[in-house]
């Protein structure tokens, strides 16, 4: 029977890859893609811990993160296709208007 | 854990980092094929690692790591495929890895509704978008990646500052199959009924009624501020109201 | 005499012609253009009349009562101990310098108004000269009314300002603008020594006081208590006749005199004739107590005017402009008094002074009148005979040359003469020295005067050399009645009124000292002679003018080959004394150019090192700039990238410290 640390292991582990793809893509869609597989790994370890204190609060939660996640991604894809009119590109290094 | 698996722990982290490193689309020579076996077979130890502690595998244990390895490879794949495609079709495989996942852990809701929105929705309108921005060929931004090296650096410590603690927490005696009830009467709507849906729903229902009623709203919000975002900008004047002279009669005429 | 009435006096005679330069200085650009003369001659000419009645003041007080420390205003204090006042000490010394003062200015600057006319510069000249040459006026009589050594040493370097902004009048001429600056520097070592000598004195005594100062020395004790050293007070005496170097011009310092001859004559009558350079002398005869108390100073003081006065004379003989002619007469002169004061002369020291203004005044002036009616030159090879052309200029030119090279009845006679009858006593060999040096000096003044006025009328091309106007013959006609005139207030006949009238200034300091020194030289020292060694005297100094007027007469009036077989014959001290000895040669190589390496080296240090260092400090900038810039690149997923690391690094901390 696996334990709660192989649970927070894996979740950490899905957790860190999406953040690495986010950090390193330069594809504006597979950055987002990137944020939804950390989202994966967040529920894991809310619904370990729910088993673990023996509350649905846990699993609550991850509904609700559900939910986020689904607002997230229509917004972003909304954006994606803006920004995609704008400069004809997907590539994240077109948008740099913040430098200096 | 004891330190020297803790110690092992970090190495097959850090062998990890590197096969991941290797796997980044980079420029030059491609290296995938020395990243996915590295890849793997951080893995495969990994899961040594981890079973090494199992005396006796039962099909829960079996199934969990038979699961969480398509999970993790998936997601590897995820973040190191050149086309964007192929990474939302392996986006797709990790939900439902983690949905088995969780379905182990007796959240079939969860499970479900998981599949639902992520495969389902999710997903579809990912590519959806994918097939909109196509510009055909491999186009830079897919063939190279930003960083990859103090990106790997950073997320692997992360994930090995993370992970070499998990241990520290206790586990839990043994899987709930029904509900356990709490000494806190007050949390009757939070223990676990017959079923998970039936639990699951009493809870968001009582409990969690505020924050149902804001997550639609922020639905809502969603939705609206996604259709604003995207609409083409139509000018004033084709609706502008006739300007008409003080005096002039006559007919009046539809300006469009 | 009454305190009000002296302390009016004063104001009066200081702020007189400082209103009248202010007044010059501010309304003349705008306002008075042309007119711009009167403020400085009322201004000068009221502080005249305030001299007179200060004179009569002083005359008519009893004796024993005859000084007076005037307080006017608390200047500086630091609320406990230390306070420097602006007062005055007006005694007969005082007296006298101020009517000299002040008289003679008057005359220069009556004589001015017609000179500067012709002679002014553009850029405001007419109405910067009388500016400042009544601040002259201010500063000269501040440095003589002066009761304290404060005071004196901001009218000295006031004078020194106003020598330098004269001399370059004509700034837009490189060698004039060049001796100002070496005038001023010049003054400048000698003001440093000068500095250092009062700095000494309020070490050593605790005040600047001049009553309170000279009583101490003459007790022998310091502003602590302690017995004075005879070190000390010999040092304190050197360093004042440094001053007194530089500014009368003796040797070594006496380089600045002969350039200043750039400035307009009337700025050489009045500044490097008559008053400024006599400063020095002045301050030596006024800190008598100070230098009688050191035999060694006393000395000191001795040789240098001596020497000085020998030395210039002989540069005179080989020079052909008048003025530098007439300066280093002034500096041979300005000798005769520094060797009067060393030999416990010092009132006929001041007699000298009285007298030698007069003349020296005129000859200058005389020589303006002369450059006006030359168009400017001033070479005496390159005009002659001028007698008939300019007989007022002649005639008060003759006067001032019989007064200076000490022609029998004349003034200069008489006050020459006491100085060498004293040092003959106290120094022997610098008697001979002076009685050389008259001989020189009326030989050198009748060679100018016989080149200039005699001989075949001579003009340089295209000058109508015509007569001066009234303005400027005026005031040469009066200076040329006190250049014959004045020896006669001190002789036998009049009972020797100068002296007495100065004797209670010097009675307590250079008249006592006087005995002891002889008696410890086993001469006998008496203010008057017997009347063989007197007049004696006399006679051979007026038959030493007389020999030196005739040897002029043969060599450049009749035999006028001698002069170029004795050039010929001796071309190496002919130009030894053509170059002044070499003395300018000199410093410029051993001062003028090491300095100027030196502010080549510090022109490299400052932007080498100084502009370095700022560079460097910029540069750190920059570089954390440039350290810094790349964080900021507007990419998101830079700074997740940070944000991702940050927060890798605290969980690091978290977990595992």
């Amino acid at each position: 029977m696996p334990g709660i640390a192989e649970y927070l292991i894996l979740g950490a582990i899905l957790f860190a890859l999406g953040l690495v793809g986010f950090l390193s893509r330069r594809n504006l869609i597979v950055i987002f893609l990137s944020t939804e597989v950390m989202f994966q790994g967040v529920v894991i370890n809310a619904v370990a811990f729910a088993r673990l204190h023996h509350h649905i609060d846990g699993q609550a939660f991850a509904l609700f993160q559900l939910v986020i996640a689904a607002v997230e991604a229509g917004l972003a894809l909304g954006m994606i296709v803006l920004l995609y009119r704008r400069r004809g590109t997907l590539d994240s290094e077109a948008w740099s208007l913040m430098r200096g | 854990m004891t330190p020297t698996t803790a110690h092992l722990l970090y190495l097959i982290f850090a062998l990890g980092g590197v096969g991941i490193y290797l796997l980044l689309p980079k420029a030059g020579r491609s290296q995938a094929l020395a990243g996915a076996v590295i890849g793997v077979i951080s893995v495969a130890g990994l899961l040594t690692v981890l079973a090494a502690r199992v005396i006796l595998p039962d099909a829960t244990t079996v199934y969990f790591y038979l699961f969480a390895t398509i999970a993790v490879l998936a997601a590897a794949r995820v973040i190191t495929h050149p086309k964007p495609v192929y990474c939302a079709l392996y986006f797709v495989l990790v939900v439902i890895a983690v949905a088995a996942l969780l379905v182990l852990q007796r959240a079939e809701f969860l499970a479900v509704a998981l599949v639902m929105i992520y495969a389902g929705a999710i997903l579809v309108t990912y590519l959806f978008v994918i097939m909109l921005a196509y510009q055909g060929g491999s186009p830079v931004y897919d063939r190279r990646s930003r960083e990859p090296l103090l990106a790997v650096l950073a997320g692997f410590v992360l994930m090995a500052a993370v992970a070499g603690r998990a241990e520290d927490l206790p586990q839990p005696a043994s899987p709930p199959t029904v509900a356990v009830p709490t000494a806190d009467a007050q949390d009757a709507a939070s223990q676990l009924h017959d079923s998970n849906t039936g639990a699951i729903g009493a809870a968001v229902m009582t409990k969690y009624v505020v924050a149902l009623e804001i997550a639609g709203v922020l639905l809502l919000v969603a939705m609206v501020g996604a259709i604003a975002m995207s609409r083409k900008k139509v000018p004033v004047e084709r609706f502008a109201a006739p300007v008409r002279p003080i005096g002039q009669v006559g007919r009046e005429v539809e300006p469009y | 005499m009454s305190i009000e009435t002296l302390k009016i006096c004063g104001i009066v005679i200081l702020l007189a012609p400082l209103a009248g330069a202010v007044l010059a200085g501010a309304l003349g650009p705008v306002k008075l253009h042309g007119r711009s003369h009167w403020p400085a001659i009322l201004g000068v000419a009221a502080a005249f009349i305030a001299a007179i009645v200060l004179f009569g003041q002083v005359r008519s007080a009893p004796a024993g009562e005859t000084a007076a420390a005037v307080s006017v205003y608390e200047w500086i204090t630091n609320g406990t101990d230390a306070a420097f006042t602006v007062d005055f000490l007006i005694d007969p010394l005082t007296a006298i310098m101020l009517l000299t003062v002040t008289g003679i200015s008057l005359l220069v600057v009556i004589y001015s108004r017609d000179y500067m006319r012709e002679h002014g510069s553009p850029l405001r000249g007419y109405e910067r000269f009388f500016a400042f040459l009544a601040l002259f006026v201010f500063s000269m009589c501040a440095l003589v009314l002066s009761g304290n050594f404060l005071l004196l040493y901001l009218g000295w370097e006031a004078v020194g300002l106003c020598s330098y902004l004269l001399i370059g009048f004509y700034y837009g001429r490189p060698a004039a603008a060049a001796a100002a600056k070496k005038a001023f520097l010049v003054n400048r070592v000698g003001d440093f020594g000068f500095g250092l000598g009062i700095l000494l004195i309020y070490f050593t005594f605790g005040t600047l006081e001049y009553g309170l100062v000279f009583q101490m020395v003459q007790e022998g004790m310091t502003g602590v208590g302690d017995a004075l050293t005879n070190g000390r007070i010999t040092t304190i005496a050197l360093l004042l006749l440094c001053g007194a170097c530089g500014k009368s011009a003796q040797l070594p310092l006496h380089v600045w005199l002969p350039d200043a001859m750039e400035g307009p004559s009337p700025v050489s009558a009045l500044i490097h004739a008559a008053t400024m350079v006599t400063a020095g002398v002045y301050m030596i005869a006024r800190c008598g107590a100070i230098f009688t108390a050191s035999p060694i100073a006393m000395t000191a003081v001795a040789i240098v005017g001596g020497i000085t006065a020998l030395f210039a004379a002989t540069i005179a003989l080989a020079q052909t402009d008048m003025k530098r002619i007439l300066a280093y007469s002034t500096i041979s002169q300005l000798g005769y008094m520094v060797l009067g004061v060393g030999v416990y002369a010092a009132d006929s020291a001041i007699f000298h002074l009285f007298t030698h203004a007069f003349f020296k005044a005129l000859l200058f002036l005389a020589a303006g009148s002369v450059m006006h009616a030359m168009g400017g030159i001033i070479d005496i090879r390159q005009f002659g005979g001028l007698r008939k052309i300019l007989p007022w200029t002649f005639l008060t030119f003759m006067a001032g040359s019989l007064a200076l090279a000490g022609f029998p009845l004349l003034s200069g006679f008489f006050s020459k003469d006491e100085i060498i009858h004293h040092a003959l006593t106290v120094h022997p060999v610098l008697g001979v020295l002076g009685l050389v040096t008259a001989l020189l000096t009326a030989f050198y003044t009748f060679r100018m005067v016989f080149l200039a006025f005699y001989g075949p009328q001579r003009v340089p091309e295209g000058v109508h050399p015509h007569e001066s106007g009234k303005w400027m013959l005026v005031p040469l006609v009066i200076l040329s009645i006190g250049a014959i005139g004045a020896g006669y207030v001190n002789i036998e006949a009049t009972g020797r009124s100068f002296h007495h009238f100065l004797a209670p200034v010097f009675e307590h300091t250079f008249a006592a000292a006087s005995p002891a020194h002889a008696a410890a030289h086993g001469v006998a020292a008496t203010a008057h002679a017997g009347f063989w060694t007197e007049y004696g005297l006399m006679i051979i100094s007026g038959g030493l003018a007389i020999v030196g007027i005739l040897a002029a007469y043969i060599l450049y009036m009749r035999q006028d080959w001698l002069p170029g077989l004795i050039r010929a014959s001796a071309p190496r001290s002919y130009r030894t004394l053509w170059n002044k000895y070499y003395f300018d040669e000199v410093y410029d190589a051993g001062v003028v150019e090491p300095a100027r390496q030196t502010a080549h080296v510090c022109v490299g240090l400052d932007d080498y090192l100084i502009d370095g260092l700022l560079w460097l400090v910029t540069a750190i900038v920059r570089g954390i700039g440039l350290l810094l810039r790349p964080f900021q690149s507007g990419m998101l997923q830079g700074y997740a990238l940070s944000m991702v690391a940050g927060i890798a690094i605290i969980v690091l901390l978290v977990f595992w410290a």
